[in-house]
Order: structure tokens, then C-alpha cells, then sequence
């Protein structure tokens, strides 16, 4: 979408004249707006945000929104050093998925406290070696070293 | 199961009758006895204190479920001779105890196995779930007794005690013939023990579940025993095979990542302060351990020190160098992470080979390491080899030793009390991996595979092929103590997240983590599996750090 917008208007004497309008404003034009608030939002908004369209589909793939969503509840906040170990496993968004989200879900009230990160870094490393270093030698089977996180829970 | 009052009590008296003595209607005025007798039975004719009603009714369960099962002849029931049978409490009594010691002498003498196995059977559910018991054992063609004695004591104490129904009876025949033929291979008897390993293997193919599972694979094993035909597995790729089913053992249950991740946070105490890191891996297999002891060091405040791994593996074949390899793999990984990395691959064919040169310490600059996880049972298959391994490690004066074993003891001398330790543990591991309601998946395949090989190995491999040498943690140390090493406390760090990756299992309710004096150990409902230990050289010598 352009950012001026012009348009037609009818004037009283039937002809039409060509007026500059002012410009509205679109959350689509401002893309540091749009991750800003797609930062603060939970797991399932965020995952029907980027499900409007294209344009916001690919700006939710941005990663540091996903990091402001996994680790908001941990405190203290992470190192910065974490991102660069975090972006070299494949990201948070793929952390938020594999992780993250099935342990909040078996687990709602976990508190994030330094132990808990750790098991859920160590979890996404051995995923990551696995994929990489290990599936092929195991024979096209993909890794499932993170299957049990999937497996439905009975919860009574 | 609930033992109320007025539930249990309304059919017994009809169906006893059928057994035992008549029991004629016979009015009786209730005896005034210290307790008042239950008022309604006592209309019935049966004298019954109050008190008693719990125990009584417990009493007439049991002998209900003995009854019901057509092995038992009812004709000793039939045969005993009871005396005032509207006491219901002793009409009980001496039903139990003449089915404990039945009167007649038509048989031959009987021997008596007893499982003196530690761990309460009972406890584990399901199917695989049996009561120990004594077994008297006569020729193979009579109907068989089931010795209720030992059972009905800690049935009785016990508020979980399981009621049997139809299939788990065969699982408890199915527990009875298995036990029946590695008392008659102890005692020599091989015809017998052949007969019986035929029979278990039938009662286990339609038995479903984890026993059926366990007792097929103790059958092959037994079966192996008798006819004297083991033999070292033998891989033409050097193993490969077993770290195949190793990893698929990783993927389907928690026992290595637990050991993984508690070994990584002991080492991560240890080194908190070093620059340089040294980590010999005593099996290095595919080094699933390292990347998450990588990217936490990578994570430590004040930066990452330089790692440096030494792995030991089997001897390589000519074509493959799968050390290297695998050491290329963690390279790349750490340089992922932003971490200093050296690799180096020992290829060993017995760990009690290795001598302190071999390392390359450096001590002075770097923090050493020594992991080893299902290792040093191995060693124990060798007279001297345990001791010359540690006197090794000594030597190179590691900061921490890392220890991850199984908690069993499978290296009994009497083959039998192996047997039974075996059985046991074994069960409870197949009974962890059965997952509720999913379809077996390849990993679980494998993961059976990988502990029935394992099951072979212990029952019917001798001398220096019998390498599945578990001890439990008690035997491990009083064998590092006297070895010169001090015991290293794992911290609450790594119990907190043992405790969380169990709980994320879906079976996670089955799982637990006991603190044992220092030691982590992971369990199956009440029977613990796997150990993680952590040691240091005793003396306390100025620890590098």
C-alpha cells in the first residue's frame, strides 16, 4: 500500500477533482511497530496473528518476538550471550515449539527458575545434534529423542 | 482395594459351604467375648469378633482367589478337618494353613525356592505384576501347589495388596515356571529345566504385555543356558549395532538422558571456576552427552572455558573411523556455540588397556574429567581389571569422576539369586517402556531389542562373556572407597531438573528421582533402576579449579 492516497471526489459542479489525502495510517507500513506488538502477545495470539496474512505471517517469523515469548516468565532474564547458542540451534521460534510449548503445557505452573532453562536448552541441543549429526547415521528416521513431549498426557 | 464390612461379607458363607464342611445352619447364641461379636453374622451362625472382621474378610479373599484357580486341588480343601467352623476367624486360619501345609505324602520330596529378591514385586502394576512367594516344586506331570505362606502375611500387612484376577493368574504362572526352570538349571537338572523353558515360552506367548515381553526374552535366555550355546555377540561393524539400539534406548525412555543431564550438571559444578576443561568419556558411543554440557558451558557467566574431549571407543575397522568422525560432529557442533574445541578418539578393546600416557594431561593448565556411563560393570568381568582402571584414573588425578550404573545386583555368584534380581529389574524396565494406549513405535522395538540383549548376557553367559556385571550403588562404593576415592554429593540442581524431565514424560507419574546419600537415582514406581554417582580422589588435594 503506498503511503499517499489519492482519490476522487465529487465536487458540486460534477466534476471530479484529484485532492491529496491525508495519509492514514497502516500498521502494515510500520513493521517495528507491528513486532513490537506482536511481542507482548501470548502463544495463541501470536499464532493467529501470523496467521492473517502473508505480510504478517512473515514478520512473526521474527525471532526476537519468539524470544520475548519463551523466556518472559523466567527471571532473571537470560544472558545475551543465550541468543547467539539460542539462533545457532535453530531459533526460538523452533525452541518455542519443540520446548517450550509442550512443557508449558504438561507443566502450567512451572516456574522458570535457571534449572528449568537448562533442561529445556539441554533438550533443544540433543534435538539439534540429533537431527543434524545423528538421523542420517540412524537411516532417514527422523529424530525422536523430543517424541515424548508430543505424546498426548492423560491428565486426570 | 476397599475392604468394606458389608460388602464382603454377604456371599462368603454361601460359598464356603461348598468346600468346606457343611455348614448346616446352626443357630448359635454369640459367646459373650471381649469384643462383642458381629450381630449379624451371628444370626447367621457364624461367630465373628468385630475386631476381626478386617482380617477375616482378607483371609476368606485370599482363599477365594486360591480356590478359583483349578491347579490347586480343592480336594485338600476338601480334606481338612475343621473344628468348630462357626469361628469363622479359625476356620480360616486352618484353611490357610493346610493349603501351606498340605497333609498328604504322595509326592516326592519337594524342594522349596525362595526369592530372596529385595525389591517388592507387588508393587508394580499391571500385568507384570506378582507376589513372591515360596514354590513347592514336584515332578513336572502333577498338578502344582501354590505356596500361599509368605504371601499372606504381607498381603495382609500391606494396604496395596493387588487383587489377581484371570490374567495376571497366568502371569503368576508364567513368574512360577520361569523361577521353577532357573532353580532346576541350579540344581543341575537339565531334562527338568528343558521341559519347564518349553512351557514358559508357550504361557508367555499368550501372555500380553511387558511379562510376556520379559518372559519370552528370559526364555531365549534360559533356553541359551541349557543348551550351552551362547556366544559373544560379535559385531562385524564394531559395534555399531549396540549404539544403534543404544540410541533408540536414549529416544524412547528417560534412564540415559537422566544420566546425561545429571552427569553434565556434577560436571558443571566441578569446573565452575576452570579455564580449561578436560573430559574423558570411558564410551563415548555418539556422544549424546556432550552437546548439552557444550552449550551450557557456553551459557557460564564470564564465557566459555576451552573443552577438550577424549573419547574411548571399541577398536576401529579398517574401513570406518567412527571416533574421528564422531569427534568432527562435536567440532562442529561446538564451534556452533562459540566454543574451543579438541577432540581426541582413543579405540581400546578393554578399558583396563588404557594407561595414564595415553591421555596427554595436561595438569597444570586444564581441569580433567572422567565420565563413564554403563561402563565399569564391564570391567568386573576380569579378575584385576576394575582395580587396574581406577588405579589409572588415579593417576591422572581427575577433579570429579562421573559414575552412571545400574542399580541391580546381577553379579551373584548362585546363578538363581541372579535370576531373580534379574527378573525383577527387568520387568520393571519392560513395564516403563509400555506406554498406555500408543502403538509400539521403533524406538521401543529397539529399545526391547537393546535390554534383551542385555537379558542374555546375564543369564546365560559365564566368566569373561558374562559382561552385564551390575552392582548396585552400595557395592559401588564401598569399591571406589576402597579404591581411594571420596564420594561427591550431586546437588539440588541436578535432582530439580531430573525432577522436571520426568515430570514431561506422559507415564511421568511412574517415574522417580530418590536422593541417595549423595546419589540421583531414577526408578520405576518403587524400584529403583539407574544410579548416578560422583566421586573424587580421597585426601582432598588441592583442587585445581
Amino acid at each position: 500500500m503506498s503511503g499517499k492516497r489519492i482519490s476522487m471526489v465529487e465536487k458540486s459542479n460534477n466534476k471530479r477533482q484529484r485532492v491529496n489525502q491525508v495519509p492514514k495510517f497502516s500498521i502494515n507500513d510500520h513493521h517495528d511497530v507491528l513486532v513490537e506488538i506482536l511481542r507482548r502477545l501470548d502463544g495463541p495470539s501470536l499464532c493467529s496473528a501470523a496467521c492473517v496474512c502473508r505480510l504478517w505471517s512473515a514478520v512473526a517469523r521474527n525471532d526476537s518476538i519468539w524470544e520475548e515469548l519463551c523466556f518472559r516468565q523466567v527471571s532473571p532474564r537470560p544472558s545475551l550471550s543465550l541468543r547467539s547458542v539460542v539462533s545457532a540451534l535453530g531459533g526460538y521460534r523452533c525452541l518455542y515449539f519443540l520446548c517450550i510449548r509442550p512443557v508449558l503445557a504438561r507443566l502450567p505452573k512451572l516456574r522458570w527458575t535457571r534449572d528449568q532453562l537448562q533442561l529445556s536448552l539441554s533438550l533443544y541441543c540433543v534435538h539439534y545434534y540429533e537431527r543434524l549429526y545423528v538421523g542420517a547415521w540412524l537411516g532417514d528416521a527422523p529424530p525422536s529423542s523430543l517424541m515424548f513431549l508430543r505424546k498426548p498426557v492423560n491428565v486426570v | 482395594m476397599k475392604r468394606g464390612h458389608g460388602e464382603t461379607w454377604d456371599p462368603p458363607p454361601a460359598s464356603r459351604s461348598r468346600e468346606g464342611p457343611s455348614m448346616a445352619d446352626k443357630k448359635k447364641v454369640a459367646d459373650d467375648n471381649n469384643n462383642m461379636d458381629d450381630e449379624l453374622l451371628a444370626v447367621l451362625g457364624y461367630k465373628v469378633r468385630s475386631s476381626e472382621m478386617a482380617e477375616v474378610a482378607q483371609k476368606l479373599e485370599q482363599l477365594e482367589m486360591v480356590l478359583s484357580n483349578d491347579d490347586v486341588g480343592s480336594t485338600v480343601l476338601n480334606d481338612t478337618v475343621h473344628y468348630n467352623p462357626s469361628d469363622l476367624s479359625t476356620w480360616v486360619e486352618s484353611m490357610l494353613s493346610e493349603l501351606n501345609n498340605p497333609t498328604s505324602s504322595d509326592l516326592d520330596p519337594t524342594r522349596s525356592c525362595v526369592d530372596r529378591s529385595e525389591y517388592d514385586l507387588r508393587a508394580i502394576p499391571g500385568l507384570s505384576a506378582f507376589p513372591k512367594e515360596e514354590e513347592v516344586f514336584d515332578e513336572e506331570a502333577s498338578s502344582k501347589r501354590i505356596r500361599l505362606g509368605s504371601w499372606c502375611e504381607s498381603a495382609g500387612e500391606s494396604t496395596r495388596s493387588v487383587v489377581l484376577v484371570d490374567s495376571q493368574e497366568t502371569g503368576v504362572r508364567l513368574v512360577h515356571a520361569l523361577v521353577a526352570c532357573a532353580e532346576a538349571i541350579q540344581q543341575e537338572n537339565l531334562n527338568l529345566a528343558d521341559a519347564l523353558v518349553k512351557r514358559v515360552g508357550t504361557l508367555a506367548a499368550s501372555q500380553a504385555g511387558a511379562m510376556g515381553k520379559v518372559a519370552t526374552y528370559f526364555a531365549q535366555a534360559l533356553a541359551r543356558r541349557i543348551y550351552r550355546d551362547y556366544t559373544a555377540e560379535t559385531d562385524v561393524s564394531g559395534g555399531s549395532f549396540e549404539e544403534v539400539l543404544q540410541m533408540h534406548f536414549y529416544d524412547s525412555c528417560p534412564y540415559l538422558k537422566f544420566a546425561h543431564f545429571t552427569a553434565n550438571q556434577a560436571i558443571l559444578e566441578a569446573v565452575a571456576t576452570a579455564r580449561r576443561v578436560h573430559v574423558i568419556d570411558l564410551g563415548l558411543n555418539q556422544g549424546m552427552q556432550w552437546p548439552a554440557l557444550m552449550q551450557a558451558l557456553a551459557l557460564r557467566p564470564g564465557g566459555p572455558p576451552s573443552f577438550r574431549l577424549t573419547g574411548i571407543g571399541p577398536p576401529q575397522t579398517e574401513n570406518s573411523d567412527s571416533l574421528q568422525q564422531l569427534g568432527w560432529k562435536l567440532a562442529q557442533f561446538a564451534q556452533n556455540m562459540g566454543v574451543e574445541f579438541e577432540f581426541k578418539g582413543l579405540a581400546t578393546e578393554s578399558l583396563s588397556d588404557l594407561e595414564p600416557e595415553m591421555f596427554e594431561t595436561r595438569p597444570d593448565s586444564e581441569t580433567l574429567v572422567v565420565n563413564s556411563v554403563f561402563e565399569l560393570h564391564r570391567l568386573l568381568a576380569r579378575s584385576g581389571s576394575i582395580e587396574k582402571l581406577l588405579n589409572t584414573v588415579k593417576a591422572i588425578k581427575p577433579s570429579i569422576i562421573t559414575v552412571v550404573e545400574q542399580e541391580a545386583n546381577h553379579n551373584g555368584i548362585v546363578f538363581l539369586d541372579r535370576f531373580n534380581e534379574a527378573l525383577h529389574y527387568y520387568s520393571s524396565l519392560f513395564d516403563s517402556l509400555e506406554d498406555s494406549g500408543s502403538l509400539p513405535s521403533q524406538d521401543r522395538v529397539m529399545s526391547e531389542v537393546y535390554l534383551g540383549r542385555q537379558i542374555l548376557n546375564v543369564v546365560a553367559a559365564e566368566g569373561s562373556d558374562r559382561v552385564e556385571r551390575h552392582e548396585t550403588v552400595a557395592q559401588w562404593r564401598i569399591r571406589m572407597k576402597s579404591a581411594g576415592f571420596d564420594p561427591v554429593h550431586l546437588g539440588s540442581s541436578a535432582f530439580k531438573q531430573a525432577s522436571m524431565l520426568l515430570s514431561l514424560y506422559a507415564t511421568g507419574d511412574g517415574y522417580r528421582v530418590e536422593e541417595n546419600d549423595g546419589c540421583l537415582m531414577i526408578g520405576w514406581q518403587t524400584r529403583p533402576l539407574i544410579t548416578t554417582s560422583a566421586w573424587k580422589l580421597a585426601g582432598g588435594g588441592e583442587s585445581r579449579r
